[in-house]
């Protein structure tokens, strides 16, 4: 490849950023809109089932229904530059304004699952990794492949049905018990049990990724001659097999900061969690436009930005990889 | 030791002599196979099985627990679980093949597409794949159920299916990149031979085992994602017997205990899954096998 200046190279990745926001945002928007179902019921209520022809002819116009899906498109946009991104039909407010209450439990739920994921991860890999296919990695391995098949709804009605329903351990759902916000002891409690999905649904993913990451290394050359040299074989793992398996390690965590926030949009829904999972379903099912637009917008951002962080951090620990426009081993498995 | 400085250690036992000393059922996942060909009989076989009608509501009997005449107990509307696994898991069942069928035929196509074509459209391709990666699978899912109105097995299957079939592009496109230079290919070529034949006879049995595993985990994730849209209430109505449509009922059975509503599909679910991801596995650790090091 031939070098190129770091202002080319950053101007680059910030150009193709733009150009896929604006995809995304048209994408969303008219898929959207052409999907199905009455935004008025979304803004009215019940009463929108009433509405004389006329009234509802008011209504869509006072709500920029009537326009074609371009000039929408157009408006929507304009506005979106100045920062204005439309009301939610159904709560009345500005988009952003309900999507900022929410955002922060989110935030919390997803960033300590993150933390706690990928920690674990690292643990449990390397753990498997010393002890390949002995007892103990089978066991793991074995146990892990269950819960990785768990479904994440699923394991979350079990939670609740032995912590809250019968052993009335804890709380079956919501980020605080009504009226007492703010307590921290409280607010724990209500994250143990959506956490405890979370982590359980994504850990061994991970772990089994840098566990083969690292066994993968182990068929090196080098391994080999570290090995007649007599060097232990755990510091071997550690210090070269577990070096060498981390870049790959981190731009996958980059990657995967979307795919665990949308994990835990299902596992918020389930605990009625108020985070933007539960919003942006309610959006999807009650049509509310402007707030789902927005909801997409933000995880389709989040998804550009994390996958291009990853390809960045790989750039810059493995320069290998410039050369090689294929990621490899960054597929879903 | 016939020569001078032969390098001293073990001679590692080669690949053959290993393989001769198993039995034939060691190394291959026995027990899922086994489990799978019994859920799978018991589906597709139901009408033997079943001791009631799994869509009959017997009003009299709802929320039953398991007992001699309802051996898994009855749901909220009073319909027999045991019937109703076994009627329900075929539609699960068809679903995950159906849309692991499409999700593998789009894949190939488009992979093989790209992969031929030369390297702008190429890399036009494969950004496409990426942005639609890039989409929360669940939220694209959604989308297009609502576009195609009520759900059915058909229609499920379809959006299951064409939203999943990036991550096979992508591996059939690596391949192809590489095998469309090959002697046999290019001779092909200029005999005439068509782009579907080229890929049907030359490239599929190249790249075959390289995705085999991945169109098997497809078939998991197919099924996990039909239980979960019919759990939300956007997939599969309740009169729709399917595992995903039985745990739409379990906000219900949480609310009354009723544990074997949500356990007993959910098992049932969960084995299913364990067992078509050791066969996944299994396929993938035989497509590439290396000895360690350490």
């Amino acid at each position: 490849m031939i070098k190129q200046s770091k202002g080319v190279y950053y101007g680059k990745k910030i150009l193709l950023f733009i150009l896929s926001v604006f995809l995304l945002s048209a994408a969303v928007f008219f898929i959207s809109r052409l999907a199905p179902g009455d935004p008025l019921v979304s803004y009215y209520g019940d009463r929108a089932e009433r509405m004389s022809f006329q009234e509802r002819q008011w209504a869509e116009e006072k709500l920029g229904l009537t326009d074609s899906l371009p000039v929408q498109y157009i408006r929507w946009l304009g506005r979106a530059f100045q920062g204005d991104f439309g009301i939610s039909y159904k709560y009345k407010r500005d988009v952003t304004e309900v999507i900022g209450e929410r955002v922060g439990n989110t935030l919390i739920l997803g960033g300590i699952g993150f933390l706690l994921i990928f920690g674990l991860a690292l643990l449990l890999g390397v753990f498997c990794a010393l002890h390949e296919e002995q007892l103990t990695d089978r066991i793991i391995c074995r146990i892990g492949i269950v819960t990785s098949c768990i479904p994440e709804f699923w394991l979350s009605l079990l939670l609740i049905l032995i912590f809250a329903v019968n052993l009335k351990w804890l709380p079956s759902g919501g980020a605080y018990t009504v009226g007492g916000a703010g307590e921290m002891g409280d607010r724990i409690r209500h994250l143990i049990l959506p956490l405890l999905a979370v982590v359980t649904g994504h850990l061994w993913y991970y772990a089994y990724m840098i566990r083969n990451r690292i066994l993968e290394e182990t068929r090196a050359d080098y391994v080999l001659l570290a090995r007649s040299k007599g060097v232990k074989k755990s510091s071997i793992l550690l210090k070269h097999c577990l070096r060498n398996a981390l870049p790959s390690y981190f731009s996958i965590m980059a990657i995967s900061v979307p795919h665990i926030l949308g994990g835990t949009y299902m596992i918020e829904m389930v605990f009625s969690y108020p985070g933007i999972g539960t919003l942006a379903y309610e959006s999807a099912r009650y049509k509310d436009y402007n707030l789902l637009m927005v909801l997409c917008m933000l995880s389709g951002i989040g998804v550009i930005l994390c996958s291009m962080a990853a390809q960045i951090i790989n750039e810059r620990i493995d320069p290998r990889i410039r050369n090689n426009p294929i990621m490899e081993g960054m597929e879903e498995g | 030791m016939k020569e001078q400085f032969a390098i001293v250690g073990i001679i590692p036992a080669s690949e053959k002599e290993r393989v001769q000393k198993r039995k034939w059922y060691q190394g291959k996942p026995v027990f899922p196979m086994v489990f799978l060909a019994l859920i799978i009989a018991g589906c597709f076989a139901c009408d033997l099985i079943m001791t009631k009608d799994p869509a009959y509501l017997d009003l009299k009997n709802f929320n039953v627990a398991p007992n001699r005449e309802f051996l898994f107990g009855t749901d909220s509307m009073g319909r027999d679980i045991f019937s109703m696994i076994w009627y329900g898991g075929r539609t699960s069942l068809v679903i995950g093949i159906v849309a692991t069928a499409l999700s593998a035929a789009v894949g190939i196509i488009f992979g093989a597409l790209s992969g031929s074509m030369p390297e702008w459209a190429d890399g036009v391709l494969m950004r496409f794949t990426e942005i639609l990666l890039s989409v929360p699978g669940l939220l694209l899912v959604v989308f297009l159920q609502a576009i195609l109105g009520k759900a059915n097995v058909l229609s499920i299957s379809f959006v299951i299916g064409i939203t999943s079939w990036m991550s096979i592009a992508k591996v059939v496109r690596t391949e192809v990149r590489e095998l469309r230079t090959r002697e046999y290919v290019i001779v092909s070529k200029c005999m005439g031979g068509g782009f579907f034949h080229i890929l049907w006879k030359h490239l599929t049995p190249n790249f075959i085992s390289a995705i085999m595993f991945m169109v098997i985990l497809n078939i998991r994730n197919a099924i996990v994602a039909e239980s979960a849209l019919s759990f939300m209430g956007l997939g599969l109505p309740v009169e729709e017997i399917s595992w995903g449509s039985m745990l739409s009922l379990s906000e219900n059975a949480l609310l009354t205990n009723a544990w074997w509503i949500i356990l007993i599909p959910g098992m049932f679910l969960l084995i299913t899954l364990v067992c078509v991801t050791d066969l996944g596995n299994y396929l993938r650790r035989r497509f590439n096998r290396k000895e360690s090091n350490l």
